[in-house]
């Protein structure tokens, strides 16, 4: 947003004087001095067509601020007090070499280079966590494992924002502040409440002032943003969209980026709105639209959930109303947030997921269903809570879940499995800058059998999740030391009523995740070991390390047997059971790290994101055949056109996972358009299969022209291609390559 | 009784799983192969011998000679890189599959029981739900009549729906007996004139015209189908014979109106053999309308493009 020439360092000045002087003060107090350096300066302004106000603060763009979690180029980049080195050097070069600012500035990076919170953290990391973590950049190095800084899917309670309201809320902290405060927690959220309803009223000046501007339907517009935000800074909200805007606008100011249960919050104030008139349905309807604009512009990148159905709601008949608005607000804005997310079971209002299939079949790509059925025993499991508590969960981000607002699950972990297997291979060294990596356990060619080398493969692992979770849980209590997360913990169940701050033993629920990647080459890779090299004798141990060395230079036939190894996702019972072993395993050993290391839960998710890419840079060779430095496949999907089988054997695979000890695993399903606009009832049917098989979720992604481009340029990678037309048998796969090319134009994928 | 039916053997090219347009539901079709016709557009070539045989695709040959090397026949013969093969001697014994890198070569047919081909389709029972369940196709499945009995069956024993894809070219006992654990017949009408029948299909039009009337007469669920090859059996004659075939059989409950299309034809070479209609196209969407069109202008009997 700013460029070199003009940097205004104002706020970080301001920013910094607030926290200097509060160096020595409760954290509270310090936290929300700080907040008030930025707030509402960092306001953005409302733009042409926003339909209420409130976007991303422009924090981000800063040298130093407090958020939960700056993310940038799709990378953490701080949490806390962060600091960003990038943008005060840009400012030093931006001031004449020899102005007194130079020196104001060098001064203040020195400062917060020991006084960021993520570097405060740092300096409490065991000789074992240096060690063996040694790098915070899974995009940038060779690792097995890698902590993350962010304090991020954190999910408010808006319901009790909503109730409450403004006045609501100071009241209660005034009731808990009169009642003794002697960490200043009280304070800290008494002036929060205060900025919450300052920028409420700074916002309606600006739609006052945007107003006399502007033509005369965007007038009247902006008279209703103004109104209604004068409404919602004193008293709590009566319409829908008050209760919108005030919503919207908290979790801007608080950075927290996904969006809860909003059925269950917004359902009743839209069902009254509709009842007395106050709100047409087109008006409903475009105020949402509005909403999940306002959320596109916000790009938070893996964030932006709202959760819509599910069991566990109160008003189940007034949400639903929401949740089909929700879904048609999705449809008409297709893009990448809102991540709709429709939690579905037994008993569901049909009509949900009648929309639900329609919207998807439009290539939307949401909603993202869950299967309730089977995911709320499983979280009762998983984070040993009641049945009851587990029917509140939510997943955030790209896809871990927690409990809403009583449960918190970053900063996370990340794990490398493909990475371990490398190191285990070649005796505690890695093969892509050739350095000593994790545990030296023994020679390749030594292991007797593949029991033996597997279970060394496990010995690493558990190696690995213990020292992440140390990593982990050391993050988290020096993080609550620095700062009791004011905006987050005030719409926290339990941190008002213990007077603790949401990492400090404020929550009912504080847990973390560690994201578990490149699981799948890791089962091809161990399939393709045990057949190739301990049962057949094809290939002999040295020549398989040799073949990963060369990336199968030389070593063309090599590569073709592995590639030719039985793989996960063809519903073959050998290779899945393999997949469902190891995930099990790791599952159980990250959930076992919780009580060691104190933490009410730590477990795996199998996410998606760009991660399995970034990683598979600095991953060498695989014995599943995949070249060196290439990606690795996404969540627990099969290897890109491995999935020979056709879509129900595949989804038969994912299915195997069981679901138990782990906070999510996506499961992703891409069908052709071709079977939506044909036949929906099969489409229906396929999904409905695989949730009473034991599926768990499913992203479905509509195969659009894109896809078909790609597949037209490299068919050798869309192997898993369905040829379908009555009578006639085809396996892509063996086709000749000219008649693929043919498939794909006439079948349109 | 059911340890027979598990055990009886069968000769197949493919399981083919989430199979859509082989019937009602999400199906899983089994392809059988051996055929008694020779359809001049067959889109299936491997499954018209009865015995598993070997495939061979030059373009992802590399000429590494692996398949010589191995071949007790001395089937290969790989000479400056051009690769040759004597079918004749060849005993499908897949050795020459199993030793080639690049998959160049495979067999097409491997022989199975009745139970394994249903123990797969169970493994989908989840998607089938109500309508879809278990295809019987091929080649024609009535040339293993104990093997499709046996899995139909089995399927029908499972609780699965029940299709067969068939051109009705069998003993009428084969038909027979496979009926009462047929939910679906599929049943496909080449050509209308008896002569060009014989011409296009290597077979007489006559039997399977009887099995029709007797099926028919059973009451047994069938779908005519129609594939319909554009300058072969597309004419207005025909067009009038599959309408008059629709107001002659009233319990068939519609047409379904099969495209030609080419994509069967790179299948020939792999196999040694030649394509009968070379240079052949696709046929036209425009032209798919008007035969349809042409349909319902002559008859009310209800017609749909598979």
């Amino acid at each position: 947003m700013q460029n070199s020439s003009a940097i205004d360092f104002t706020i970080e000045k301001a920013f910094t004087r607030a926290f200097q002087e509060n160096l020595s003060a409760p954290a509270a107090l310090r936290e929300a001095r700080c907040l008030q350096a930025l707030y509402p300066a960092l306001l953005p302004p409302i733009e042409k067509d926003d339909r209420f106000a409130g976007r991303t603060l422009l924090m981000e763009y800063r040298g130093v601020g407090f958020s939960p979690d700056v993310t940038l180029y799709s990378l953490p980049h701080g949490m806390g007090y962060f600091y960003r080195e990038d943008v005060f050097q840009r400012a030093l070069a931006a001031v004449p070499p020899d102005s007194a600012e130079v020196a104001e500035i060098r001064e203040m990076m020195a400062f917060w280079r020991e006084h960021n919170t993520t570097a405060q953290v740092k300096t409490h990391f065991s000789p074992r966590i240096r060690k063996y973590l040694p790098s915070d950049s899974f995009a940038g190095d060779v690792g097995v494992g890698f902590p993350l800084y962010r304090m991020t899917g954190a999910y408010e309670n808006y319901e009790t924002l909503l109730t409450l309201g403004v006045p609501g809320l100071t009241a209660l902290v005034a009731k808990k502040q009169a009642q003794g405060d002697p960490e200043g927690f009280y304070e800290g959220l008494r002036l929060t409440v205060a900025l919450l309803r300052d920028c409420c009223l700074a916002y309606a000046g600006q739609a006052d002032s945007l107003a006399e501007a502007a033509s005369v339907p965007r007038q009247a517009e902006l008279a209703q943003m103004a109104a209604d935000l004068r409404a919602v800074a004193s008293q709590p909200p009566h319409t829908f969209r008050q209760a919108v805007q005030l919503s919207w606008l908290y979790s801007c100011l608080a950075g927290v980026m996904d969006y809860g249960r909003m059925d269950v919050y917004l359902g009743d104030f839209l069902a009254r709105d509709l009842a007395e008139g106050v709100l047409t349905k087109a008006e409903a309807l475009d105020a949402v639209v509005g909403l999940w604009r306002l959320m596109v512009a916000r790009r938070t990148v893996y964030h932006g959930r709202v959760v819509i159905g599910g069991v566990g709601r109160r008003n189940a008949e007034n949400a639903d109303r929401f949740a089909l608005l929700a879904m048609e607000a999705s449809r008409i804005v297709h893009d990448i947030e809102p991540q709709l997310t429709l939690r579905v079971y037994t008993g569901m209002n049909p009509l949900l997921m009648e929309k639900a299939m329609a919207v998807i079949g439009e290539g939307a790509t949401y909603p993202m269903l869950y299967n309730d059925d089977l995911n709320v025993p499983a979280v009762a499991n998983a984070f040993r809570v009641s049945p009851a508590a587990a029917e509140q969960y939510v997943p955030f981000g790209c896809g871990e879940y927690i409990i809403d607002h009583k449960g918190f699950g970053s900063p996370n972990g990340v794990i490398n499995l493909l990475k371990a297997l490398e190191v285990t291979l070649f005796n505690g060294r890695e093969i892509v800058k050739n350095e000593p990596m994790g545990l030296a356990l023994g020679e390749f060619a030594a292991y007797e059998s593949f029991d033996a080398f597997y279970l060394a493969y496990k010995r690493q692992l558990t190696h690995y999740v213990e020292v992440l979770a140390e990593a982990e849980q050391m993050i988290l209590a020096r993080t609550a030391e620095q700062a009791p997360f004011l905006w987050m913990s005030l719409l926290y169940d339990g941190c008002l009523e213990r007077g603790r701050g949401l990492l400090a033993g404020g929550i009912d629920y504080l847990g973390a995740t560690l994201e578990s990647y490149g699981n799948i080459n890791s089962v091809d890779s161990l399939a393709a070991i045990r057949e190739l090299v301990f049962e057949q004798k094809k290939i002999a141990p040295e020549r398989l390390l040799a073949a990963l060395r060369a990336n199968f230079v030389g070593y063309e036939a090599e590569r073709a047997l592995l590639l030719a190894a039985p793989k996960y996702g063809n519903d073959d019972p050998r290779v899945d059971s393999l997949a469902r072993d190891l995930h099990d395993f790791e599952a159980r050993i990250i959930r076992d790290q919780a009580d060691r290391v104190g933490l009410h839960s730590f477990l795996m998710v199998v996410i998606n994101n760009s991660a399995n890419t970034y990683l598979g840079r600095w991953t060498g060779a695989s014995a599943d055949g995949r070249a060196a430095l290439s990606f690795m496949a996404n969540a627990n999907n099969p290897v890109g056109g491995m999935d020979q089988n056709g879509v129900t054997a595949m989804l038969n695979s994912l299915a195997h996972f069981p679901p138990e000890h782990h906070a999510g695993v996506v499961q992703n399903v891409k069908l052709s358009r071709d079977l939506f606009a044909k036949a929906p009832e099969k489409a229906r049917a396929l999904i409905d299969g695989f949730f009473k098989n034991g599926g768990t979720q499913a992203m479905m992604t509509v195969l659009g022209r894109h896809d078909l481009e790609e597949a037209l340029a490299a068919p050798e990678e869309h192997q898993n291609l369905l040829v379908r037309v009555g009578g006639f048998s085809a396996r892509f796969v063996s086709l000749e390559p000219d008649v693929q090319q043919e498939v794909l134009a006439r079948t349109q994928y | 009784m059911e340890r027979t039916l598990n055990d009886t053997p069968g000769v197949i090219t493919d399981i083919q799983r989430f199979s859509l347009y082989d019937g009602p539901g999400i199906r899983t079709t089994v392809f059988l192969k051996g055929c008694p016709l020779r359809c001049q557009w067959c889109h299936n070539p491997e499954c018209l011998a009865p015995q598993p045989q070997v495939r061979y695709q030059p373009r992802r040959c590399t000429g590494c000679g692996a398949c010589a090397a191995v071949c007790p026949q001395g089937v290969h013969t790989v000479d400056g890189g051009t690769h040759a093969l004597r079918r004749e001697r060849c005993t499908a014994c897949g050795a020459c599959a199993a030793a080639c890198p690049t998959q160049a070569l495979s067999i097409a047919g491997r022989s199975v029981t009745a139970g394994e081909v249903l123990a797969e389709a169970l493994r989908d029972r989840a998607y089938y739900e109500k309508t879809g369940g278990l295809t019987v196709s091929g080649g024609e499945p009535l040339a293993q009549p104990a093997f499709a009995h046996a899995l139909l069956a089995l399927a029908k024993a499972s609780g699965l729906h029940t299709c067969v894809e068939t051109s009705g070219y069998a003993p009428w006992a084969s038909v027979e007996r496979i009926r009462p654990v047929t939910d679906l017949f599929l049943l496909d009408w080449k050509a209308g004139d008896p002569a060009r029948h014989l011409a296009y299909t290597g077979v007489a039009q006559q039997p399977i015209l009887a099995n029709l009337e007797r099926l028919a007469a059973t009451g047994a669920a069938i779908i005519l189908r129609f594939p319909l090859v554009p300058g072969l059996n597309d004419t207005a004659a025909d067009l009038d014979a599959i309408a008059a075939l629709l107001e002659r059989f009233p319990t068939v409950d519609h047409g379904e109106l099969m495209a030609y299309h080419k994509m069967g034809a790179a299948k020939y070479a792999g196999l040694g053999l030649d394509y009968p209609l070379p240079g052949l196209d696709d046929m036209a969407e425009a032209r798919k309308a008007e035969i349809l069109a042409a349909l319902q202008a002559r008859t009310k009997r209800p017609f749909i493009w598979g």
